[in-house]
């Protein structure tokens, strides 16, 4: 499997997709001989899995797609990386991501954009777009993406494949490199429901090294389910505006005409704050990321300025340089909403606005309905450098993912047709903890479709 | 309330971000544009919190006050720009401002 993967890998490279940062024949190898030692079987024995270079790695260099961490060499793996070796499944590579997961295109890398799989001029979404991009062209069959925002969610939509975000503190970030630590989850990536689900279930799990998970009983594995009966799934009305792209749009109403084929109650809900979601989490987000980022200075790992001057020109040089514009920008903007004179004005609001986002949806869920259904996305993927003019056109290509991730709900997106031939996604979101439900629910959609899964060439 | 490139120098000293005079219009444009993007959460009225909305764990757990030691596989001398008998080298603090 190691030196099939490698195979995949070069391809890939070849093609010039860019959606790796770091693989190497001896690391797989490497791999192969750690998961070659366990006497029973895993769970995921001999899969290979593509790590979003935001998750550290011993074996392989960790970059978060910034100069500022450049050859960094992380002294452990991530407790996801645990799992999955202790499931069978090797690390395959590590993949390109907008730079520190800020960004929804993967145009933001230190190291050149992800293209598209299907359209060499599109963007596959971000930050995740590396992972998404490599199970996208069948290079693995599964990868580890994050998402603060949308950022698996929204890659998944745009290349055509199955993107789960789980409960926030369902699985362990201790190893995910910090960006916005209350919104954070590692997620997963996968072409079938049934891969996404399995992969979950493996990384899912309490963490004594991270306070933030939940002490539950393990997710359970979906039973297969041909019908939707006695599921009712909520319609939010604030999700399908009139303006809605047409293609997104018919092939979300073919989705519900084959959920109501399967016996699915499809009623419309309100969710009437979700107009408030971007703003507040591009205030949230950034302010966490000002704290996370503050540890990059150059002193203890990654790269230096070298600058003549006292310790402070040092940290302000390294991080000036290190740092790419948007990271820049999401720094400052976390600066000035937490700084004194605006922290009422900006940060505590959306504190606010974030609980009215999370009390919608608990409101929905309590009226009867089991699944929200909608877009997982605006549009289909769209063209490199069309969005990267304006920070705020970015920021709204995440309008149908962020609320989720503000209430800390699991998510996910599945392919529901095609546009023009570009993949649509559809979105899922489930009360906490019902991962399992709505992943058999979401295999039950899939078993019906004819949306095209195959997306590579 | 926009902007001003007073304040973007302000808030890089603040978040310890050099800034070349060059970059300062462009960078000023583009907060400015930013913040008053997401400043229009101030106009949407009331900022009462809609009661508690639990996310994440109900509470933190408690567990016993001991290290669990990480297992690092390099130490901070393989890792670090300058590392001299377990101490991280850094240029000294120089006078502070203000």
């Amino acid at each position: 499997m190691a030196a099939a993967t490698a195979l995949r890998l070069a391809e890939a490279d070849r093609a010039r997709l860019n959606a790796t940062l770091a693989w190497s024949e001896e690391a797989l190898a490497a791999e192969a001989e750690l998961i070659g030692r366990s006497r029973e079987p895993g769970a995921l024995q001999n899969i290979p899995v593509a790590i979003k270079d935001n998750i550290v790695t011993t074996g392989l260099p960790t970059t978060c797609g910034s100069r500022i961490l450049e050859g960094y060499h992380s002294p452990f793996n991530a407790t996801v990386i645990d799992r999955l070796h202790a499931a069978g499944a090797m690390v395959a590579c590590k993949t390109n991501l907008d730079e520190f997961a800020m960004g929804s295109s993967t145009e933001h890398s230190a190291f050149g954009r992800v293209r598209h799989p299907l359209d060499p001029s599109r963007v596959p979404g971000g930050s995740s777009g590396g992972s998404a991009a490599l199970v996208a062209a069948g290079v693995v069959p599964v990868a580890l993406g994050s998402e603060t925002g949308g950022s698996v969610r929204q890659p998944a939509s745009f290349c055509g494949i199955v993107g789960v975000k789980p409960t926030y503190g369902r699985v362990s970030r201790y190893g995910l490199v910090a960006f916005g630590s209350s919104l954070d989850c590692v997620s997963v990536f996968a072409r079938t429901v049934s891969d996404a689900g399995r992969v979950l279930r493996v990384i899912a799990g309490s963490d004594p090294r991270d306070a933030t998970t939940l002490t539950t009983p393990p997710m359970a594995l979906p039973a297969p389910r041909a019908s939707l009966a006695g599921t009712t799934i909520g319609i939010p009305r604030e999700y399908f505006p009139a303006d809605l792209d047409p293609g997104v749009r018919a092939a979300c109403d073919d989705a519900l005409a084959r959920m109501r084929e399967l016996g699915a109650k499809v009623v419309e809900v309100s969710l009437p704050h979700s107009s408030l979601a971007v703003p507040a989490y591009y205030i949230l987000a950034p302010a966490e990321a000002a704290a996370n980022l503050a540890r990059y200075d150059g002193a203890r790992y990654g790269a230096r300025a070298a600058v003549p001057g006292d310790v402070r020109a040092l940290y302000r040089a390294t991080r000036g340089a290190g740092f790419g514009a948007e990271v820049r920008r999401r720094i400052l903007v976390g600066t000035y909403v937490l700084s004194a004179g605006y922290y009422d004005a900006y940060y505590a609001r959306a504190q606010a606005a974030r609980r009215r986002v999370a009390a919608d949806f608990s409101r929905a869920f309590a009226s009867g309905v089991d699944l929200l259904f909608t877009p997982t996305t605006p549009t289909t993927a769209f063209k490199a450098g069309e969005k990267t003019g304006d920070p705020v056109a970015m920021y709204l290509a995440d309008v149908f993912v962020c609320p989720a991730s503000l209430a800390g709900l699991p998510a996910m997106s599945l392919p529901i047709g095609r546009s023009d031939g570009l993949p649509v996604g559809g979105q899922l979101i489930a009360p906490p903890l019902k991962e399992t439900e709505m992943l058999a629910a979401a295999a039950a959609l899939e078993g019906v479709l004819e949306a095209d899964t195959e997306v590579s060439r | 309330m926009s902007v001003s490139p007073a304040d973007v120098e302000r808030i890089a000293s603040l978040a310890e971000l050099a800034v070349s005079p060059e970059e300062l219009p462009e960078l000023t444009a583009q907060l400015d544009r930013i913040i008053g993007f997401v400043a229009q959460l101030s106009a949407s009225g009331d900022t009462a919190p809609e009661g508690d909305v639990q996310i994440g764990p109900l509470e933190t757990p408690l567990r016993e006050d001991v290290v669990i030691p990480a297992a690092l596989v390099r130490g901070p001398a393989e890792i670090a720009p300058e590392f001299v008998e377990g101490f991280f080298v850094v240029p000294k603090l120089g006078a502070m401002e203000e």
